[in-house]
Order: structure tokens, then sequence, then C-alpha cells
């Protein structure tokens, strides 16, 4: 990506040492062009320093990370380079303290939640999640932004995670949409035979998989209950 | 009770056409007059009125009710008195015009009128919900929405019924041309099926019945003959808007025959 205009490699001092914040996406050569021009001033002072690699939490440069700390030992003959401490696991953990603690007390929520039931020709449409406690008619739309959950019959058109998300989900108590959209998947003339129960409809391998909500184990992967 | 008070007006709608809107306004007009009742039956099927034909009216009709709305003459003016039920009266449609002539305004205005001089005005509105449905339902203290036990006019019927209730009218339901031996082979909705997708509160159910075709076509009241169940359905709608609210809902049973029978006395499973 063009980086000329801006050095790819960032140096400053922090405590006992320095932390250099680099952009992985820039080649390997230039970042080492760049970081032999902020040494070569430091002169001395890098001799056995602590120096700090901050990649800025991209993931899959591992083998860029040991490249440099071979370079940098070599060329400069820094002391020790380090990653920077895994941010995420704080704020991850700090998170579960607050949902142990206070749980979602003043959490704001992001979906829109109506009562009742919607009719032939009634268009529902909403950049959040929806939740409809009621029955959705053949001939009603829904369009959401993010999942959509109908706790009651869901026999119109639903259409989940705008136009790109495929991540989004579509729930219903009695699963029986006349088209079913998920991101830019879209799937119609659903098995009749395996209408009727609760179901759950979600986007696997490019294609829209309609299963029991209670077989599924589509939500075991998470040890923790986390805000959609 | 019996003390007159304001009349009230009842659209009578479908959404989809063919499904018995003329014949439904025309018999429960019929039958609302027979329990004593000042009734008017308007047509606001502007251009295509045919409920004159099925009311047997059609070669008396002098002013309609564009000249009504119009200002040409006096409702009681436009009004045509049935040849065989005293308190009836209909209000045709023009045959030459189109529905763009009426305004919800006007509409509104001849509703108040109306009101004054009868004690029900049963509006037969056009299929559809563009302005021809606009004007039937203006001036509208309750709806009647009527449904055959198909997917197609069921889906219209709830999105007429989505329209009412926006104007903050809760109309009633009328399932019309059931066959009952269809439902008991499960080649029919039922009207169960059709009240789950609806769910508005039920007025009546009535059978598929070869008389409506009879009665229409010679333009005699469906429920001023015996043997019609229709036409005995059509009678009981009209004591439960009338406000017998507790008239138990009469569903059309499937006449088993001989066999049918003796498999039930004789407690056959299945």
């Amino acid at each position: 990506m063009g980086t000329n205009d801006m050095s790819p490699v960032k140096l400053k001092g922090v405590g006992d040492g320095f932390w250099i914040t680099v952009d992985p996406q820039a080649p390997e050569e230039t970042i080492k062009e760049h970081l032999i021009l902020l040494f070569q001033r430091l002169r001395h002072l890098a001799i056995n320093a602590r120096v700090t690699l901050d990649m800025g939490g991209a993931p899959g440069c591992d083998e860029l990370v040991a490249h440099l700390t071979v370079f940098l030992k070599k060329t400069f003959k820094v002391g020790v380079v380090t990653l920077p401490l895994e941010k995420r696991s704080i704020p991850v953990e700090r998170t579960r303290q607050r949902d142990l603690s206070r749980g979602w007390k003043y959490h704001r929520s992001d979906v829109l939640m109506l009562q009742g039931r919607v009719r032939s020709g009634q268009k529902i449409e909403s950049r959040k999640h929806i939740v409809i406690m009621g029955n959705v008619n053949p001939g009603a739309e829904l369009l959401a932004g993010g999942h959509v959950i109908v706790l009651g019959q869901l026999r119109g058109r639903v259409h989940a995670g705008g136009s790109d998300d495929e991540t989004a989900t579509v729930f219903a108590l009695e699963f029986r949409p006349t088209h079913v959209q998920i991101g830019g998947v879209s799937s119609a003339g659903l098995d009749e035979k395996a209408h009727g129960n609760a179901q759950i409809a979600v986007v696997e391998k490019g294609r829209i998989v309609v299963q029991s909500c209670l077989e599924s184990n589509l939500f075991d992967a998470l040890p923790w209950p986390e805000v959609m | 009770m019996r003390c007159k008070l304001k009349g009230r007006i009842i659209v009578i709608t479908s959404g989809k056409g063919g499904v018995g809107k003329t014949t439904a306004t025309a018999s429960i007009g019929a039958a609302l007059a027979l329990e004593g009742k000042r009734v008017a039956v308007v047509d606001m099927d502007i251009g295509l009125r045919n409920l004159d034909v099925v009311m047997g009216l059609e070669n008396r009709i002098v002013f309609n009710i564009v000249d009504v709305v119009n200002g040409k003459c006096k409702p009681s003016q436009a009004a045509i008195r049935d040849r065989r039920i005293e308190n009836l009266f209909l209000i045709p449609a023009s045959q030459s015009d189109n529905k763009d002539v009426l305004t919800p305004a006007g509409m509104e205005r001849v509703g108040k009128l109306l009101k004054k001089e009868f004690d029900y005005v049963l509006m037969d509105s056009p299929a559809g919900i563009d302005r021809g449905f606009e004007n039937a339902v203006v001036s509208a203290d309750e709806a009647v929405v009527i449904c055959t036990p198909d997917v197609a006019a069921v889906r219209d019927a709830d999105r007429v019924i989505g329209l009412l209730y926006a104007r903050s009218i809760t109309p009633k339901l009328l399932v019309n041309r059931i066959v009952p031996e269809m439902v008991a082979n499960g080649d029919m909705l039922s009207h169960e099926d059709v009240i789950d997708v609806l769910s508005v509160p039920l007025v009546g159910l009535v059978p598929m019945d070869q008389q409506v075709i009879i009665s229409s076509n010679v333009g005699l009241p469906l429920v001023m003959q015996n043997d019609s169940t229709a036409g005995q359905a059509f009678r009981r709608i009209a004591r439960r808007i009338n406000g017998e609210s507790d008239l138990s809902i009469q569903v059309p049973h499937h006449q088993k025959g001989m066999w049918g029978m003796l498999a039930s006395k004789f407690g056959k499973k299945e």
C-alpha cells in the first residue's frame, strides 16, 4: 500500500527503552531502511536498549517480527526486543469482570424491538437488529442491518445483515419465510418438511443453512455472553 | 338500545376482487332491514357498478352517488327503495364516471348526511387499495373484511386490515365461500387458518352456496330464501352486527355420507 509520504516506522522513547511502531503492510526492506535511518541517529544509545515492536495489533506478522528482531540485535546490538504486552487480554478480562459485577446495566441496546403482528405490505427497515414479539405475515418484509429474531411465526420476507454482513442470523419460533437473505446470500423456497419449529438460519460456505435451534451448536464456541 | 341514535357506517371491503363483497353487502343490508332497521347500501365501485343488478334494481336508477357528492341531488333522491323490503335503500354507483371523480372530503361530507337518515349505511368498497378504497373507507365507523379461504385472498385481506388499523378502525372478519368437504379433506384452508394469520375478531362464516349465483342473477335477496345456507349465515351475521354479539358463530360442517355417519357412530378411528 502507498506509504511513501509517511514513514512506515516511528520511534519514541518510553521509560527504559524505545517503542517502535511499525506498519506491517510496508515491505520488509523499506522498514529496515527506515530503521537504519532512525537507529544511526541514536548511535550508542541503542546498545543494550529495550525495544518494543508494535505492529499495531495486525495479525500474521510473526515472521516479520522475528526478522526485525534478528536484524536489530545484529546491526545495532540492542538488548531485548519484545512485542507490546497483550493488549486485548486486559480489556476482555476487564469486560468480563464488569459483566460479572454489574452486568450490562448501562449498555445501550442496538435493537429495534417491536411487539404485535406485522401484516402484509408492511415493511420494517432498521440498521439495528430487529426483534419482533409477534407474528410476521406472508407479504410482510423485515430488513435489518443485524440479526433478526421473531418470537412467533415468520412467514414473510426477511433480509438480515444489511448488504454485506454474512455473520447475521435469522431466528424464528416458527420458521416459514417465503424468502431469506443474509448479507449478499439469498435463498427462496425453503424445505417444506423441516418447517414448523424453532429454527435459525446462518450462512455457511456461501449458502444459507437452516437448522433446528436446539440441535445446532452455533453458540457452543462462545464461552461467555457477548454483546452483539 | 332502541332509541334512535346516529347511524353507523360500515364499509365492506376485501382488497382482492371476486371474494363476495357485493353479495355480502346486499345480503347483510337486506338482513339488517328485515331486523327492522333503516338501511342504505351504497355502491362505491364507481364505473363498475353491480350492486344494483344483484339487488334487482337496475332499471330504477335516476341519480347516483356521484350526483350526491357533487350536490346535484339530495341523498334521499338518489336512494332507491327495495321492491320487497320496506327499509332497504340502494344508492347506486355511476357507471360512466371513474373513481377519481369522488374525493375523500366529499365522501366524508355525504357520509355525515347519510348517518342522519339511516341506522346503517353499508359501503360496498371496490377491489384494490387505491382512491376508490379510500373514498369508501373515509367516512366509515366500522369495517367488515371479506376473505375467502385461499392464500391470495388472505394476503390481500391482511394488507387491507393493516390499512384499516392505520385509520384506527378495528375490522371484523367474514370468511366467505367455505367448502366444508374440501376443508375436511385438507384441500382448503380452514377458517382457523385464516384467523390465525389475520387475527381480527370474527363476525361470521359463510359456506359456499350455489343459491348465491341464482339469486344475484335474478335480483332476489338471498336472505329471504330459507333453503339457502349462505343466506342463513348472512342473517346471523346481520344480527351479530346489530348488537347480538353473543350469538354463537356456526361453523359450516361437512355433511357426511351414510358410511361416514356409520363410521363415526361406531367409533372408527382415523
